[in-house]
């Protein structure tokens, strides 16, 4: 098996990555994203409240098809490690208007997960790699994509 | 002020995970050569020594609240919002921020 960064590898576990879930709306897609990080023993299972009690206070939703749902700071004691998880929904998702395509789930005490959530907002604003997130169905293809890349880091520090 | 005295940016936020994390490593990377210190903490707790306070539009009355009268900056749009883009110029050309 090929190895994987330490930065990706350590937050998103393998097991923490659903490439093929449905949900019926944002908040069913919430619960899911949730329990993904419930089930691999990231965070408490009242986290998922306080993953609605967030959207329902401002939004997570980025642009192009993605969001990145997460708990308030009164929520941030039920998380047992800092972790992430990467839900996709082929049919989209309705999330308050927008179809949510994939989620990235996050439950974080500290920074660690900064340059992953970074190189995302990079990649969401290249068209061509925010489809290829869309599009994924292999596990090795979002941890590529979400892994800083320090080849071309230097060349894209003069762009937000 | 003028983007060019910028010192310290911070992004105030409430959970402080999601949104204002991504933001900040992005600035991070868009301001490594400037000498500029990137935070991000919750909008109740705002230092004082913050020269500029971006945060969501949502949350904006609260940090103008606890920023005194340092400059609040708020944005619509998670990726590519054109205030943020503007601060981030007036920091590297410089220009008047929060005019």
């Amino acid at each position: 098996m090929r190895s994987v960064p330490d930065g990706a590898a350590g937050l998103l576990a393998r097991d923490a990555i659903r490439l093929d879930a449905w949900a019926g709306g944002r908040d069913h897609a919430i619960r899911i994203c949730g329990q993904v990080l419930v089930d691999t023993g990231a965070v408490a299972p009242a986290y998922i409240d306080a993953m609605l009690e967030r959207e329902r206070s401002i939004s997570t939703y980025l642009g192009e098809g993605v969001a990145i749902p997460h708990g308030t700071s009164g929520g941030r004691d039920l998380i047992h490690r800092d972790a992430l998880a990467v839900v996709r929904f082929p049919d989209g998702a309705d999330w308050d208007g927008n179809p949510v395509t994939v989620c990235i789930a996050i439950a974080a005490r500290g920074d660690g997960h900064m340059e992953i959530l970074a190189e995302l907002a990079q990649v969401l604003m290249d068209p061509d790699r925010a489809r290829a997130l869309r599009e994924a169905t292999e596990d090795e293809q979002v941890l590529a994509l979400l892994t800083p890349d320090t080849e071309t880091r230097e060349e894209e520090e003069d762009s937000v | 002020m003028n983007g060019k005295d910028i010192r310290k940016l911070v992004i105030a936020c409430d959970a402080g995970m999601g949104s204002s994390v991504m933001l900040a490593g992005q600035l991070r990377k868009t301001l490594k050569k400037q000498d500029v210190t990137v935070e991000h903490t919750p909008v109740d707790a705002i230092p004082g020594d913050a020269d500029v306070v971006v945060c969501h539009t949502g949350l904006a009355a609260r940090a103008r609240r606890g920023a005194g009268g340092t400059p609040v900056i708020p944005f619509e749009v998670y990726l590519g919002d054109p205030a943020v883009d503007r601060l981030v110029k007036a920091i590297k050309d410089g220009g008047e921020v929060g005019a």
